[in-house]
């Protein structure tokens, strides 16, 4: 087994976190290999950002670094899915953050799971920081990647303190989409 | 045993700490200082010691003081701070200091691309420091590699008496894995030989003619630790008998035990028409290419070296045996090939330099060898 996941938007909406909350709960509550690589560009807000997922159930299945086939992708903002739509697969599960992204464009057979992850954070949280959360849950409702304790174990242990919960918070309520 | 979500960096410094290093000089930078920057913090809570110098001059002098006064010392650095790390190292290797350098490779020369990956370094590991001697250099392909060779690399020091290098590169560094943390339980850790206090002035009770105990600075011990060339005693003597006998004996302690220090993986090679050389990072996209060839049934297998140097040609020539012809993809302009194509006479050797600031991806492997088949 070997799959693979993409996550792009712009930086500052938590791509890289999200990655590494998932990557983190991976590697340690189940028992599949993963690798991460994390793309980024110098300025902290408003550049590109990326991650690379892939999870397989034997190291030796991890060859390549970057995903080319994507079976499950998350896309945050519009610039980010253009660019990267050609790395995801026909028939794969791609979320989408409707808020920003209004009209998928891309020609291509896509399960399409789409809410407005920012808006929600916004509105039910409090602060659109935690649109990241809000997608992992809904990704984890929809593909059981992982077990939704391990994701709950991995923000105590990856997210600092003061963010740890607002985080599970709104990872719950992606739960819920 | 535990398992951690870390970076091969990471990985590396947390096998250094578990090999029992007490010591870490550096000076920051692209891609090694997150390495570091994990230490500053991590070492202390192990007993250890991490300081930053002025510069990588400073820094591998300073591994090399804390190595004679008794510690397990290492630094990290990329390709511009190991240029200015080559004199202490050949210090170091005329000296027989056991300490052991990360090279995270980083796209050269000079400052080149701070944050891509090359495997430019390769001959620079080996070759840099003038003057005659061997040197080990191991190369992971993972983070899990990361934690397991840096182990390695700190007991081929501690019992060879020699400086290891690990060499690693910009992709390798930042990929965050799965890895064992392996226990104490679980490793063997080997410590530097030291002579028998009663002998205190005198080198000859040493059990190997290669690998001189080590007289440790503040243990009783008459040590003289002398750059020039020396005799068993530490004493500068410039003549052709103690010359031959100290570079013959500083290349052979390396070489006759290369059979120990190789360290090679195959993978899909029972049958195989064809042969795929790669090592450290490109190895993977070269194992995605091979497999991606097999899928059409040609029958290609993947080499893969794990100590670099020195060059693994017993373990390379026995499974070339039966193929036609040998693929060596690298992320240079084809350095590693000349080696296995030295190795490899009579057989036919194709070098696919696929410079590429990310690792090249196995399609562009794919198309290379599809060109020859």
């Amino acid at each position: 087994m070997r799959k693979e996941f993409l996550a792009a938007g712009r930086g500052g909406q938590g791509i890289l976190l999200l990655g590494h909350v998932l990557g983190h709960a991976v590697a340690k509550y189940t028992k599949f290999y993963v690798t991460v690589t994390e793309s980024y560009d110098a300025e902290t807000r408003g550049g590109d950002s990326k991650i690379d997922f892939i999870i397989a159930d034997k190291p030796e299945e991890l060859d390549y670094f970057k995903v080319r086939n994507s079976d499950v992708a998350l896309f945050m903002y519009p610039e980010q899915l253009v660019k990267y739509e050609r790395l995801v697969k026909d028939n794969a599960i791609v979320f989408i953050d409707n808020y920003f992204i209004k009209e998928v464009r891309a020609n291509r057979k896509w399960l399409i799971k789409e809410a407005p992850y920012t808006q929600i954070a916004e509105e039910k949280i409090g602060t659109h920081v935690v649109a990241n959360m809000i997608a992992l849950g809904h990704i984890i409702k929809v593909t059981k990647l992982v077990p939704v304790e391990a994701i709950i174990k991995s923000i105590k242990e990856v997210v600092r303190k003061k963010w740890i919960y607002i985080d599970i918070k709104a990872f719950q309520k992606g739960l819920t989409l | 045993m535990r398992t951690e979500f870390i970076t091969t960096n990471i990985a590396i410094a947390e096998g250094a700490i578990m090999a029992g290093m007490k010591f870490y000089a550096g000076y920051p930078i692209t891609p090694a200082s997150d390495l570091f920057e994990y230490l500053a913090e991590r070492l202390p809570q192990a007993g250890g010691l991490t300081v930053q110098f002025e510069d990588e001059i400073a820094s591998i002098n300073a591994v090399i003081g804390a190595s004679w006064a008794g510690a397990k010392s290492m630094t990290a650095t990329s390709g511009p701070g190991f240029s200015l790390m080559v004199e202490g190292l050949g210090f170091a290797i005329i000296t027989e200091t056991p300490l052991v350098v990360v090279d995270i490779m980083r796209a050269g020369p000079s400052t080149g691309v701070p944050t891509k990956a090359t495997q430019s370094d390769v001959y620079q590991v080996r070759f840099a420091p003038h003057g005659i001697y061997s040197i080990p250099v191991l190369i992971p392909w993972s983070a899990q590699e990361g934690f397991d060779l840096a182990i390695r690399a700190f007991n081929i020091a501690e019992a060879l008496r020699t400086p290891v290098i690990i060499l690693s590169d910009a992709v390798l560094a930042h990929a965050w894995e799965k890895v064992r943390i392996k226990d104490l339980t679980e490793i063997k850790v080997i410590d530097r030989e030291m002579p028998q206090l009663k002998n205190k002035n005198s080198w000859l009770n040493q059990k190997s003619d290669l690998v001189p105990p080590m007289k440790v600075f503040g243990r009783g011990y008459g040590a003289k630790v002398e750059s020039l060339i020396h005799d068993e005693r530490g004493w500068y003597i410039p003549n052709n008998e103690t010359y031959r006998k100290l570079v013959w004996r500083l290349v052979r302690k390396i070489e006759d035990k290369a059979r120990f220090l190789w360290d090679s993986v195959t993978y899909l090679t029972e049958d195989s028409d064809y042969l795929v050389y790669a090592y450290g990072s490109v190895a993977r996209p070269a194992y995605a290419a091979v497999k991606e060839l097999r899928k059409e049934s040609i029958r290609i297998g993947l080499f893969r070296p794990r100590t670099l140097w020195p060059f693994d040609y017993f373990n390379l020539k026995k499974a070339s045996m039966k193929v036609k012809k040998v693929f060596v993809v690298e992320n240079n302009e084809g350095k590693i090939f000349r080696e296995v194509q030295r190795h490899l006479r009579g057989k036919e050797v194709i070098p696919l330099p696929l410079i590429d600031l990310e690792v090249p991806p196995p399609e562009d492997i794919v198309d290379s060898i599809r060109e020859w088949l």
